[in-house]
């Protein structure tokens, strides 16, 4: 539907804008540098490329403007009409087609003068083609100047049309100039139309929206009529008309019965003679407005005439016309009769029957649902009222759960004692309620204190390290240095005999309170016993005799050393070469790999 | 609000216009200014042209032809000078039989210019061949020589068949078709083999226009002569030898 593209249609912008564009387009898009020295071939492309690159702008433009703009022969008669009345479809038909002969003319130019360069041997003469090319599209656009500016023009007025959809439901207001139409809308719709006490007060269509039943309603306010023949209408009335003409809607004819519009009943009556031809097929309602002002009943004899004419009030008019529309449109389809025998639409028994049952029973017994639909928010489900017991009166007694010492629930079931005392003396067998005696021995009882003295240090021992409060990172045990003391109290504890031990391998002197002895003489040198590592020699020790033995081993390793730190090598295994193939053992005529030196 | 709203925009537009001119740089801007110029101008002579209605200017019509000031009135009138050194002039061009035309003297092209040299053979050795690198026009009935024997080459792209010739006293420009090449200034190859370069004389046929000569027949052909570089142009210009 051509409806929402007229707001969609791309601004047309002004010949000199145009040009403005499309060439610092080409200036900005293309490449700029060129030199006299560059190979021919590159200067004719460097050439030939922006005379393409404008043609290709100007045309994608201007096919552009022509697709944008509506086709009168594509849209709906209504609108074709419409624009017809307001912007003359020669005039529009005729721009549209210089644009496209522009277009066309653009695309030759370009065409030929891309063939006359493929001729160019200078850098002077190629860019002298370029700009003779680029100068003539230019012209051909200048002369198209009327033409843009008439479309850009009817462009905007388009864009502001009201979109008045024609195949919806629409109600059509139509009268003389003055007589209330413009008022009737403002009323019935949220349209804000300007009412005023001159004639021609709405100038244009003027649509606005109303609900009735639940359905949207197109309300269509027209300027006035004048009463003379078609000829002679003026563009604002011709509006009018083609909306009468080509939208399928109600006709409200709105007449002024006071005749405060400035025309009297009689030429009222003259213009709706003349116009209705237009009303064939529309359902039409003629309102009489203005009758606060002077009532129907006061309207003299000869007036009477016309308020045979269906004067009805705004609201019930409504009603009928609304009907007839739908009316229009219903159908209902009846085959014809192929001979004469008769064929009445067939009903199955069933339904028949239960049609009457239908109409015949009341709902049988009342269901919860019927209750809880009464009761509302006091309804409770109250299943004990369905109990069938000796005594009716007592449904709705509590039940309680002890009486007299037993447990009710016991004996709900009457059998229910001797069905537990069987489940019992079965569990009796199976020795489910027998406990083992403990026959501990000795072991087991030394297992079990050995097992609570551990327990209980080690619960001291968590106490201890939580207390503790550990500073730097945590080292594990072997990196410790234990003292002797400690040592002889933990094994005392635990029952070893500690004393005499001044020889033991634990209790040698630690070798740096020897070197130290120059410098302090602090803290009396407790001593102190190295963990594992002490007691071993260190390894370029281990295996060696004497000094004598240890000092040959050592010469021994660094003269196996030197040659590798001579030749820069990170250890025995780095077999890395820098040169693999140094250029003065391999070329020249001694070259084949036997030059070891030059 | 459309007239509130455009009234003020129009407001702000001096004040933008003028932001905007100083802000630019670059090509726009050279552009830009260039443009302003010309408007300023223009609204200038407007300006001016209004102050004149006010003021009272001297008119220049009521002196008579020929009225001289008093300190010259002893001295012979100059225009009896000029048309007697007119006429020697004429006199003289007559004598040498040039014709008048529109550009007397043009730039010669030499052969290098004009004719390229077009290599052929097995071995791309022979160097008898020559393109035609300007302009030129063949008759209607015109068929190639053999390419083999052929020795001058003119382009299809290169053949033009009309030119934009304009009559010096109507000054007004006709698209006509070109009947053929009566003389290129540079050389006589070139007008036997149809080449136009500036200054060309080219025969055109004129019957749009509709001249009558005084016996009564009708002029159907006339000369121009070419006053653009075709080459460059992609268009021929001429103008009507009268």
């Amino acid at each position: 539907m051509a409806l929402y593209n007229f707001k969609k249609i791309m601004v047309v912008p002004t010949a000199k804008d145009f040009i403005d564009i499309t060439l610092s387009k080409t200036q900005r898009k293309t490449p700029t540098v060129i030199h006299k020295h560059y190979q021919i071939h590159r200067i004719r492309h460097f050439y030939m490329r922006k005379v393409k690159f404008t043609q290709q702008n100007y045309h994608d433009r201007l096919s552009q403007i022509l697709t944008d703009f509506p086709k009168l022969d594509d849209v709906h008669p209504f609108y074709a009409d419409l624009m017809n009345v307001l912007y003359d479809k020669d005039h529009f038909k005729l721009a549209l087609g210089q644009i496209n002969i522009a277009k066309n003319l653009i695309d030759n130019v370009a065409k030929d003068y891309v063939r006359l360069m493929k001729y160019g041997d200078s850098l002077y003469r190629c860019k002298q083609l370029k700009r003779a090319a680029l100068g003539r599209m230019c012209t051909i656009l200048k002369r198209q100047k009327q033409s843009l500016e008439y479309l850009e023009q009817v462009r905007q007025h388009l864009s502001r049309l009201p979109t008045i959809d024609p195949n919806t439901r629409t109600l059509l207001l139509c009268g003389y100039p003055n007589v209330g139409k413009s008022s009737f809308i403002n009323k019935v719709t949220r349209a804000d139309v300007e009412v005023q006490p001159y004639a021609f007060t709405t100038k244009s269509l003027f649509v606005g929206h109303m609900d009735y039943k639940y359905l949207r309603w197109q309300v269509v306010d027209t300027p006035g009529i004048l009463d003379h023949p078609l000829e002679e209408r003026n563009t604002i009335e011709m509006q009018a008309i083609t909306a009468l003409a080509h939208l399928r809607a109600a006709v409200l004819y709105v007449m002024d019965v006071s005749e405060q519009c400035g025309h009297a009943l009689s030429q009222q009556l003259e213009l709706f003679n003349n116009i209705r031809p237009l009303f064939a097929n529309k359902p039409l309602i003629v309102m009489a407005n203005k009758c606060d002002v002077r009532k129907i009943s006061e309207l003299s004899e000869e007036n009477q005439a016309c308020d045979r004419l269906l004067a009805h009030r705004v609201d019930t008019k409504m009603k009928t016309k609304k009907v007839h529309d739908v009316l229009n449109r219903l159908h209902l389809a009846v085959p014809t009769k192929r001979d004469q025998k008769e064929r009445p639409p067939f009903i199955p028994e069933g339904a028949l029957l239960r049609r009457k049952a239908m109409e015949m029973d009341a709902p049988k017994r009342k269901l919860e649902r019927d209750l809880e639909v009464e009761l509302g928010d006091d309804y409770t489900l109250d299943l004990q009222k369905y109990w069938d017991l000796m005594n009716p009166e007592e449904k709705q007694d509590k039940i309680p759960e002890v009486w007299e010492g037993h447990n009710i629930a016991d004996y709900i079931d009457p059998e229910i004692m001797t069905d537990l005392e069987q489940e019992e003396e079965l569990r009796e067998k199976a020795g489910e309620y027998v406990s083992e005696e403990e026959s501990e021995d000795e072991e087991m009882q030394e297992i079990r204190q050995l097992a609570s003295q551990i327990r209980e240090k080690r619960k001291l021992k968590i106490l201890t390290s939580k207390e503790k409060d550990t500073q730097g990172p945590r080292m594990p045990r072997t990196a410790k240095k234990v003292e002797r003391a400690t040592l002889e109290k933990e094994m005392a504890d635990l029952g070893l005999d500690m004393t005499d031990k001044d020889d033991s391998h634990y209790a040698l002197r630690s070798r740096s309170l020897v070197r130290k002895r120059k410098r302090e003489v602090s803290a009396p040198p407790t001593s102190r016993t190295r963990s594992q590592s002490a007691s071993r020699p260190p390894r370029d020790q281990s295996g060696v005799r004497d000094a004598k033995m240890l000092k040959k081993v050592k010469t021994m390793m660094k003269s196996s050393q030197k040659e590798m730190n001579r030749q820069g090598k990170k250890g025995e295994s780095d077999r890395h070469v820098f040169d693999v193939k140094p250029k003065h053992l391999h070329a020249g005529k001694r070259k084949s790999g036997s030059t070891s030196r030059r | 609000d459309h007239h509130e709203r455009k009234r003020k925009k129009e407001s702000r537009e001096v004040h933008e216009r003028s932001h905007k001119a100083r802000k630019m740089i670059g090509l726009k801007a050279k552009l830009y200014h260039k443009q302003r110029h010309a408007e300023k101008i223009q609204m200038k002579k407007t300006i001016k042209m209004h102050e004149q209605r006010k003021s009272k200017q001297k008119d220049d019509d009521k002196t008579p032809e020929g009225a001289v000031p008093a300190y010259l009135l002893d001295r012979e009138g100059q225009s009896r000078a000029k048309v007697l050194s007119n006429m020697i002039k004429q006199k003289r061009k007559e004598k040498a039989g040039k014709w008048e035309v529109p550009l007397p003297k043009v730039r010669a092209q030499g052969e290098t210019e004009v004719l390229k040299v077009i290599r052929t053979g097995k071995r791309q050795k022979k160097a008898w061949k020559r393109m035609v690198t300007k302009v030129c026009f063949v008759g209607d009935g015109f068929t190639r020589k053999p390419p083999k024997y052929e020795r001058f080459i003119r382009p299809m792209g290169l053949r033009f068949k009309k030119a934009h010739v304009t009559h010096p006293e109507l000054k007004a420009t006709f698209c006509l078709p070109i009947l053929g090449v009566k003389k290129n200034p540079s050389s006589s190859l070139y007008t036997t083999l149809g080449v136009i370069t500036k200054g060309t004389v080219i025969e055109v046929n004129v019957s749009e226009l509709g001249l009558v000569t005084q016996g009564g027949k009708v002029i159907w052909g006339k000369y121009a002569q070419v006053t653009n570089n075709p080459e460059n142009d992609g268009c021929i210009n001429a103008v009507l030898l009268v």
